[in-house]
């Protein structure tokens, strides 16, 4: 079959390559690009660990051909912070302990995005149903719902969010 | 997974689609949100030469109120169709079929009205991965003589489980079908071969362009039962329409879905509620339970969960959506 030459912008990188008709986004994304960051688990849509960003809307990386998401703005979990720097919700997820093995945290972290672009603080509820594609089989949603949840602004009555929980410094004391 | 080999092709108008379609037929496949047929694809049942994306073609994605009824472009996202104040406000129960399909990330961008119409019958005996298949015999549906859902059945039993088109049915919405030679316009309920295997009566070189809601007044809702709210299809679900003057049911439709080969209209039950009035709790119990006892026959055991059980929650979804389009008739 042959190979058909496209130009994919991930992560505000444009990368060119060679893909076959039948290669997903997922795997030009983690074998040609070597962004392993968004997992393939199903590969059938229902666990949501390949969800990526295509022009601001998370979808199942696994269910988009690499050639349908030609011309689209790609963002990989890869894409979320600025160097070192890691953004509120991602510091959100290692401070509420959200992370168990790890397999779903980055889907979790593109769906969790997305819905934090449109909606910066959202309730309980609203966390819930954006993260209802994402499947965690550690079972640790209360502490990801947490996470999402309290990113953008600190939770006065949990234990896990700074300022009001552990002291910044605790490595010096 | 990896998926099977094909040929892409992204044609640029909806001329060069037809024209491709009647020239690839049944080698060819229509690649809108991808959501169903790059999974049945994964899984092996079914092998397409040619995967026809509708990427290109921008002009089939539309809300647009006209005269009396709503057209819907085939490739509109579900996205757009939850967001709609239009919908929302004269087809609700469309609106709320639609945020029931999957979870937001999986289909809700990707996933097209016109995909979810048109998404294959299912079966849990069919629907599984190649590897599983192996174990045994082909069924109806995989080519083979046998059905695993119900014994000795000299047919194939797969299930309709799309919540779009049990809501489209309650509405009475009509499809446009384009091919290269003609464009044709057929009610949703007359586009069901009742035929497990080759659910839809549609050729292979026609393409479904447009859906039409009539817009007559009355108001509409949607319930379901599935196994987890997002990811899963429908075990059960039903759609409700209810048309009133001072508050007098003067049209009611009673559109069950998931139970079996298409979405199922019940007539009886229907007709049960002319006359009622809409604050009539026992007369939408009476209707229910008629409901249930139509739409149970055509029911067998391979969506998941009991048979019994989806049979008596055909009677509570039926209730639950008739009282929430009451309400919502009241209100307005």
């Amino acid at each position: 079959m042959e190979k058909i030459s496209i130009t994919l912008d991930v992560n505000g990188k444009l990368c060119e390559l060679m893909v076959a008709p039948n290669d997903t986004l997922l795997e030009v994304l983690r074998d040609d690009l070597d962004l392993t960051g968004s997992k393939e688990s199903c590969g059938e849509g229902a666990c949501g660990s390949c969800t990526v960003h295509i022009d601001g809307k998370p979808v199942r990386s696994c269910l988009t051909l690499a050639l349908e998401a030609e011309g689209s703005k790609i963002k990989t979990v890869e894409g979320l912070a600025k160097g070192d720097q890691l953004t509120d919700l991602q510091e959100s997820f290692i401070n509420h302990g959200a992370v168990q093995c790890g397999f779903c945290t980055p889907g979790m972290l593109m769906s969790a995005d997305a819905l934090l672009n449109e909606n910066p603080h959202p309730d309980r509820t609203e966390v819930r149903k954006a993260l209802a594609g994402n499947i965690c089989r550690c079972t640790g949603y209360a502490k990801i719902v947490d996470a999402v949840a309290h990113a953008s602004h600190p939770h006065e009555g949990c234990p896990d969010c700074r300022p009001y929980g552990r002291s910044e410094s605790k490595g010096e004391e | 997974m990896r998926l099977p080999r094909f040929e892409y092709l992204r044609p640029k108008t909806l001329e060069d689609t037809l024209d491709l379609l009647a020239d690839h037929k049944d080698d060819a496949r229509i690649l809108a949100g991808g959501t169903d047929l790059l999974v049945r694809m994964k899984k092996g049942l079914l092998s397409p030469k040619v995967l026809i994306s509708l990427k290109a073609l921008n002009n089939l994605s539309y809300i647009q109120k006209n005269d009396g009824s709503i057209s819907i472009g085939a490739t509109t996202p579900l996205a757009d169709i939850i967001a709609s104040d239009l919908i929302q406000a004269d087809a609700a129960a469309l609106s709320q079929a639609c945020e029931k399909v999957g979870a937001v990330s999986l289909q809700h961008y990707r996933g097209t009205l016109g995909g979810n119409v048109l998404q294959n019958n299912r079966c849990h005996n069919y629907n599984q991965s190649q590897f599983h298949r192996s174990g045994r015999q082909a069924c109806h549906k995989a080519g083979g003589k046998i059905c695993y859902a119900r014994d000795e059945a000299d047919r194939c039993y797969s299930t309709c489980q799309s919540d779009g088109a049990t809501a489209l049915m309650a509405l009475g919405a009509k499809l446009v079908l384009v091919s290269k030679k003609n464009e044709r316009t057929v009610d949703l309920a007359d586009f069901y071969t009742n035929d497990g295997i080759v659910p839809f009566a549609m050729e292979s070189h026609e393409l479904l362009k447009e859906i039409i809601i009539p817009v007559k007044g009355g108001s509409s809702a949607y319930r379901r039962l599935a196994y987890r709210s997002a990811i899963d299809y429908p075990i059960v679900c039903a759609g409700v329409l209810l048309g009133a003057t001072d508050n007098k049911i003067d049209k009611a439709r009673i559109v069950v879905g998931a139970m079996g080969r298409s979405p199922l209209f019940l007539a009886q039950a229907s007709s049960s509620l002319n006359g009622k009035d809409l604050t009539d709790n026992r007369a939408f119990k009476t209707a229910a339970y008629q409901a249930m006892d139509s739409a149970a026959p055509f029911a067998v055991h391979n969506v998941g969960s009991t048979l019994e059980y989806r049979q008596a929650m055909v009677e509570k979804m039926v209730f639950r959506a008739l009282t929430a389009a009451a309400t919502a008739a009241i209100a307005q």
